[in-house]
């Protein structure tokens, strides 16, 4: 990861006491990690259900399950007596669950929770994460989906549904305390050695299911990036919502062959209701809700993010041949799984 | 020359002339003699030229009846003898130990022997490398034949008004459209392709949504250069200095039964106006001649289409008949005529919003393109010949 500059392109000083919401996910376990190097913070808070395996020396973990009713009063009561100045929520499934309730619970419900906390103890900066997966897969999408564009992922699908409401409520929090500093991370579909989403679990199968005769484009970003992102987020005063996207789209039947994986096409009406039926028997990563994205485009412009001086490591190809690599590895049982 | 001339006629002097008559008595009447101009020309005397004259056809008279000597004998040999068996000189090959049943099964039931197998198809046809809106350069210059042929031999097409194109920069072309399977797109891009003198292709068009999403037509036009209509897709490739094909009629234009041939319909609402006015391209009218006539629909099925994700079923004197097959479209006399580009940047990028200002610039745009066709219409001859 490249050192960021020191200076400040406007007048907010970088935050020196941070707190993490969903420190044990992927992104809060590694943003700990990223941030207990970082001599500029002080002071790290890390709230999860369990302490995070990323905590150092810096850090001092809260176990609050953000599920539990109240646990916004409890959280704003640790943002007030840690005197946090920025907070980063990562608080969010990478994988659709089969336990809709639950989910809706931790990313919608919890999202505002942790949302309130953050206004009631005024934090100056707020850092979330989406996913460029919410605009939908729609035959009506342009090539490129640009920041304003409205997020229009099916409703039906509670993987998109809680995290369009998440980030809702998330820029609910910009325009109602200007004080705060909110700046809110679209990541484009992430690849990686070790990160355990629904899109390297699609892409772990020995046999890919596609649909016949489409071969949509697909941007790739690497997990390595999304981490950078967020420490870049944290420390440059950039408010609003970016895209952060790899560099370059490559088609599925690419990304599949590029993933070392066998594409199996299967006409429309035949995967549709198998896709149902493994879903249900939860013996597949997502519900047919999905399917649009492999027949439509659903790629994100990141050129506002560049702009932004929010820079990759990776291109969407190089983030899949570095996933297929390690795949590779894992075929051989030369590496263990990654934790999910 | 003469150097080379002079030194090849010097040997044959110390030769009589009684010598060569004798030679020349000898020499079958078949072989005529044939005087090398040059040789005799350059000799140096006159009495050995008559020698060397001589000379040379009695030598030209023996390599003559020698290669006819050797050419029987290889026939002789060729007829009476039966050819050697080829493998008897060569040594003994190792028999090849024959495939046991459990080999065969061993291969057949191994998950894995197929997974390569079929990486390895899959591979054969293999994307290289696509540019940000999916433009596939090696998959396009692999089909650069077919359509070369299709664009030389099959619709034979002529190109007419082609300088004036602006020879620099972003244009708009606007085309009418026509045929069940619109390949008209695909002819304008061969055409525009000859014409270009970049290096890397430039024209990209823009394809309707029932088209671009349909299963294999979407993602192969994709590749060769196709982009989903629309206002952002078309002004970021302006923006990236890419000449983009327009094809305003839309669904309407492929749809059009055969007696509607050559009548445009209603140009969109005028999107390609406001693209032009907002990002100050010049438009270039285009029309078509010939496309209406290769696949002529009768009539359109709408009870059928909707099993098959299409918005009707084409009814075409070959096609549901034919199978696919009737899908191949017939080898009419193509003719693309392109117009004198039209300038709106006076209009100024506001002008976007004036609606009727759109309205009448569009209409002027599809008026000059049904003239120029009606024109076309009239003076052609044959639908096949031109």
């Amino acid at each position: 990861m490249t050192p960021l500059p020191s200076s400040q392109p406007s007048g907010r000083p970088p935050p020196r006491v941070i707190a993490v919401v969903g420190a044990t996910t992927f992104f809060g376990e590694h943003l700990l990690g990223v941030l207990e190097e970082d001599p500029r913070v002080d002071r790290i808070v890390a709230v999860g259900e369990k302490t995070s395996p990323g905590a150092g020396a810096k850090t001092r973990s809260y176990e609050l399950d953000v599920t539990q009713p109240g646990s916004e009063a409890r959280l704003a009561e640790i943002f007030a007596t840690e005197a946090i100045e920025a907070v980063v929520h990562v608080g969010f499934l990478q994988v659709p669950a089969t336990a809709a309730a639950w989910a809706h619970e931790y990313e919608s419900v919890g999202t505002m929770r942790v949302v309130v906390a953050a206004r009631k103890a005024s934090v100056g900066k707020f850092v979330g994460v989406s996913n460029t997966w919410l605009y939908g897969a729609l035959p009506s999408n342009p090539n490129f989906l640009d920041e304003k564009r409205d997020l229009r992922a099916s409703r039906s699908e509670p993987f998109f549904a809680d995290k369009i409401e998440a980030e809702a409520k998330m820029r609910e929090l910009a325009e109602k305390s200007p004080e705060t500093s909110v700046t809110i991370l679209r990541f484009s579909p992430i690849v990686g050695s070790t990160i355990d989403n629904l899109h390297t679990r699609w892409l772990s199968r020995s046999f890919v299911p596609t649909l016949l005769g489409h071969d949509p484009l697909f941007q790739f970003l690497h997990e390595i990036d999304a981490i950078a992102a967020l420490k870049h987020a944290l420390f440059r005063d950039v408010p609003g919502v970016y895209n952060i996207v790899g560099e370059g789209v490559v088609p599925l039947s690419l990304a599949i062959r590029l993933a070392g994986r066998t594409a199996i096409p299967l006409p429309r009406t035949l995967l549709r209701p198998l896709v149902s039926a493994l879903w249900l028997a939860e013996l597949a990563e997502g519900s047919e809700a999905f399917l649009p994205y492999l027949r439509y485009l659903c790629v994100a412009d990141g050129s506002k993010a560049a702009l932004a001086g929010f820079k990759r490591a990776y291109t969407s190809r190089e983030a899949l041949l570095d996933f297929g690599s390690t795949q590779r590895l894992r075929d051989a049982r030369q590496l263990q799984e990654p934790r999910r | 020359m003469s150097k080379k001339a002079s030194n090849k006629g010097r040997p044959s002097a110390p030769w009589s002339k009684k010598e060569a008559e004798k030679r020349a008595a000898e020499r079958p009447e078949s072989v005529a003699p044939v005087p090398d101009a040059r040789e005799a020309e350059v000799a140096p005397a006159p009495q050995t030229r008559e020698a060397v004259l001589e000379e040379v056809h009695a030598l030209e008279a023996e390599l003559e009846v020698l290669g006819a000597k050797i050419h029987a004998e290889h026939e002789a040999r060729l007829r009476s003898a039966p050819p050697p068996p080829p493998l008897a000189a060569a040594p003994a090959p190792i028999p090849a130990p024959l495939p046991s049943m459990y080999d065969a099964s061993k291969e057949v039931l191994s998950t894995n022997h197929f997974t390569r197998t079929w990486s390895r198809d899959a591979l054969r046809s293999k994307v290289e490398d696509v540019d940000d809106m999916g433009f596939d350069r090696p998959f396009a210059d692999r089909i650069a034949p077919t359509l070369d042929f299709l664009h030389d031999r099959w619709f034979r097409v002529e190109s007419h008004g082609s300088e004036s194109i602006p020879a620099n920069g972003p244009c708009i072309f606007v085309a009418n459209h026509s045929g069940t399977l619109p390949v008209d797109g695909l002819m304008l891009r061969v055409v525009l392709e000859k014409l270009s003198t970049r290096e890397t292709p430039d024209f990209r068009w823009l394809a309707e949504d029932d088209v671009f999403h349909f299963p294999f037509v979407g993602s192969t036009l994709t590749r060769l250069g196709a982009v989903r209509a629309c206002q952002e897709n078309a002004e970021r490739l302006l923006a990236r200095g890419l000449r983009v094909g327009v094809f305003p009629e839309g669904l309407k234009g492929i749809g059009k039964l055969f007696r509607d041939r050559y009548q445009l319909q209603r140009f969109g609402r005028g999107g390609f106006v406001k693209l032009a006015l907002r990002t100050g391209t010049p438009i270039v009218p285009v029309s078509i001649l010939g496309g209406e006539e290769t696949q002529p629909m009768l009539a359109r099925l709408t009870f059928f289409a909707k099993l098959f994700d299409v918005p009707y079923v084409p009814v075409t004197p070959t096609f549901p008949l034919l199978g696919p097959a009737g899908l191949v479209p017939a080898p009419t006399k193509w003719k693309i005529f392109f117009g004198e580009p039209i300038d709106l940047s006076a209009h100024g990028a506001e002008a976007a919003t004036d609606d009727l200002l759109v309205s009448q610039l569009s209409e002027r745009v599809r008026s000059e393109i049904q003239g120029t066709l009606d024109r076309a219409v009239g003076e052609r001859k044959s639908v096949f010949f031109g």
